[in-house]
């Protein structure tokens, strides 16, 4: 490869060039985000509930800490509560917030029939809802990853793998929760046009809490009662927590050619996907941490009299066999 | 009629009347007397700092929508606390040989997914409070009849029935939500007079029921002789088994109507019943240092539910991290029945 350069322009030309521009492109960016900070989308004065279903999986942790930090450093106060996987508990935290009059509140996750009367409640009492993942009237905006695409990238991936052909188990048992029945649906939209797919009934239902043991336990009662190698090809589950319950059991069960695949992009099943002898062959990594910063600054630019999308899609990344290294890097836990 | 049997100075471990050892040993009798006026003043001395102290810190914390809400949150928690108080109160309250229903939580579980279920079904609201109301008393009756009948310790027996009643919850619901939206059961979960929600009247409401026949009728003297003084009641010619299985058909019961609440609290039924088990049995251990002689009553029993309350309702509006939360709640319900078993335990020396 040629070390030449067009004339007038050597080596040390172009990056003293290449650096000042970084430095005016990046005093440009600080430059319109301090003065959308500072006065578009400034949260200052404002108290922004932030609620949570849970912080125990590394989706709903990244969220929810990236929204107090957003509203932090966006001038708010937050008022940020955990119902720790407890409906009961969220119900109560979403009355305690509804009643101390927020200017916003944030719900991040939750089942849709449990929290839809609350989150209504809020709007009533003349409060902006708006969610992340919680598809319901009731918000104004829903940052969210784009579920129907993570849905089919995901299945076509899985039926890729098995070569259009086999029997597959599947985790459904949280289909009350938006994004799962997204997922799932467009499981089975894929799956309809290849015919040789089939899920084995009755599906195996998720649990919380205990999900990685429940699911290693599960699936192994499945390999018990489908022995021979060939008869399952894949595990799909619409997050990642089963999906790690399950690879466990494949190892342990000396079944790892069966591949397994899930959503959300924990670090730790991300690297199995990076272990070459391991079944996890599929993983959508979301960017929850955008997600979270992106639904504080909607609050902002609602609070401060702009007009917000129903949906704010932040984008997902396929991560399989071959890419995991690139996209584990892109996530900056790789 | 208040039932208080603190003339008779009954230890809480059944052994004989401390009236009789008095005699001969006055100053450990009136030290722990001392003691258990020090620990049941200083109860509700914490109780009153603690809601004294979030009035300060947060100064929406005494408002009458939070305290509506507060108390509209208890619902549950204290119709089950009512009800495991009812068992203790007959069984006695030693935890391991006496008193104790610990298929509460899954008989409100399964309640709710069958309330849920049958309006699902096409059933109105009286086919599913029946349902979920009846649900609760078989529950109460299998464990009256292995209790009394087969003579099962009611910590195995209750153990046993709660989990056959959270598997039949999960083959019914199949481990998912069950959505139930009806007329009642909004009613149920919207506000009443005052802006304060009706589960908070509720609540109320069922206290007071329970203190007027608990506390205030012969019925409840004699349930407290059978859970204190079982042989004494036998002699006196009480059907003390009667009793027993009487105290589990209403604990069931409370569990049925628990179940009708947490469907309109949640819009249906959810998984994770069994979650709120231990709140309730400490709950209904820790009402005992609101009474006057460290016993269980129902009085008590709403006052630690609310204590319990008011504190994680304290943090949230402190803004104070929920992990913390759990962290100081059990610090705080350790330190006081630990104090309440060494008086227990000083008493029966």
């Amino acid at each position: 490869m040629s070390n030449e350069f067009p004339a007038g322009v050597n080596r040390r030309n172009l990056l003293k060039l290449t650096a000042a521009a970084g430095m005016v492109a990046g005093a440009g960016i600080l430059t319109s985000r301090t003065a959308f900070a500072g006065e578009e989308f400034s949260l200052k004065g404002k108290r922004i509930g932030i609620s949570t279903a849970g912080t125990d999986h590394f989706f709903d942790l990244q969220a929810y800490n990236a929204q107090i930090e957003e509203v932090k450093r966006l001038g708010g106060e937050p008022i940020a509560v955990d119902a720790g996987r407890n409906d009961g508990k969220l119900v109560s935290q979403l009355q305690t917030l509804i009643a101390q009059k927020p200017d916003a509140i944030v719900q991040l996750l939750g089942t849709v029939s449990v929290i839809d009367p609350w989150l209504k409640k809020a709007r009533d009492a003349g409060i902006p809802v708006l969610t992340i993942d919680v598809g319901t009237t009731n918000s104004i905006n829903n940052s969210t990853s784009d579920n129907w695409a993570i849905g089919k990238d995901l299945a076509l991936q899985l039926v890729s793998d098995i070569g259009g052909e086999g029997n597959i188990v599947v985790f459904n048992g949280f289909y009350g929760v938006t994004p799962c029945a997204i997922r799932y649906d467009q499981l089975v939209n894929v799956i309809k046009y290849f015919p040789k797919v089939q899920i084995i009934q009755p599906e195996l239902r998720d649990v919380i809490p205990n999900t990685v043991q429940d699911a290693f336990t599960q699936i192994t009662a499945i390999l018990n009662k489908y022995p021979e190698k060939g008869s399952i090809k894949a595990i799909w589950s619409a997050w990642d927590i089963p999906q790690l319950g399950a690879t466990q059991a494949l190892t342990s069960a000396g079944r790892t050619e069966i591949k397994t695949y899930g959503v959300d992009g924990s670090p730790e099943v991300l690297q199995l996907v990076a272990d070459a002898n391991s079944p996890a062959s599929g993983n959508v990594a979301q960017q929850p941490a955008e997600l979270g910063r992106t639904a504080i600054r909607n609050v902002a630019r609602h609070l401060a009299g702009g007009t917000l999308p129903r949906e704010s899609y932040v984008p997902a990344l396929l991560a399989n066999k071959e890419n995991v290294g690139e996209i584990s890097k892109k996530l900056g836990i790789g | 009629m208040s039932v208080d049997t603190s003339y008779l100075s009954p230890p809480l471990d059944g052994s004989l009347p401390s009236a009789r050892r008095s005699a001969d040993t006055p100053k450990p009798a009136l030290s722990r007397k001392l003691a258990v006026v020090a620990l049941r003043q200083g109860s509700l001395a914490v109780f009153i700092g603690v809601l004294v102290y979030f009035s300060i810190a947060a100064p929406f914390f005494l408002s009458v929508g939070n305290i509506g809400n507060v108390l509209g949150q208890s619902a549950i928690a204290g119709v089950l606390a009512i009800g495991l108080t009812v068992v203790i109160i007959a069984g006695g309250s030693n935890v391991v040989t006496g008193g104790i229903d610990l298929s509460l939580a899954a008989n409100m579980g399964l309640s709710a997914a069958v309330y849920a279920s049958l309006v699902q079904a096409g059933h109105g609201d009286v086919v599913a409070v029946l349902g979920a109301l009846g649900t609760g008393l078989l529950i109460g009756a299998v464990n009256a009849l292995a209790i009394t009948l087969a003579g099962i310790v009611p910590l195995l027996a209750t153990l046993a029935v709660m989990n056959v009643v959270a598997g039949l919850e999960l083959v019914l619901t199949q481990n998912t939500v069950v959505p139930a939206s009806t007329e009642f059961l909004s009613t149920l979960s919207a506000s009443g007079p005052f802006g304060i929600p009706v589960l908070a009247y509720v609540l109320l409401g069922f206290t007071a029921l329970a203190t007027a026949v608990v506390q205030y009728t012969p019925l409840g003297l004699r349930l407290y002789a059978v859970g204190e003084f079982p042989e004494a009641a036998r002699a006196a010619g009480l059907r003390v088994k009667a009793f027993i299985a009487g105290a589990f058909l209403a604990s069931g019961l409370c569990g049925g109507f628990a179940g009708i609440l947490s469907v309109s609290y949640l819009s249906g039924s959810t998984t994770g019943a069994g979650d709120m088990l231990l709140p309730v049995v400490v709950t209904a251990l820790l009402g005992s240092v609101f009474s006057r002689r460290l016993v269980p009553t129902i009085g008590g029993t709403l006052l630690a539910t609310l204590f319990v309350s008011f504190l994680i309702n304290g943090f949230q509006l402190l803004n104070i991290s929920s992990t913390l939360v759990s962290g100081v709640q059990g610090l705080l319900i350790l330190l006081v029945v630990s104090a309440t078993t060494l008086l227990q335990r000083k008493g029966s020396q």
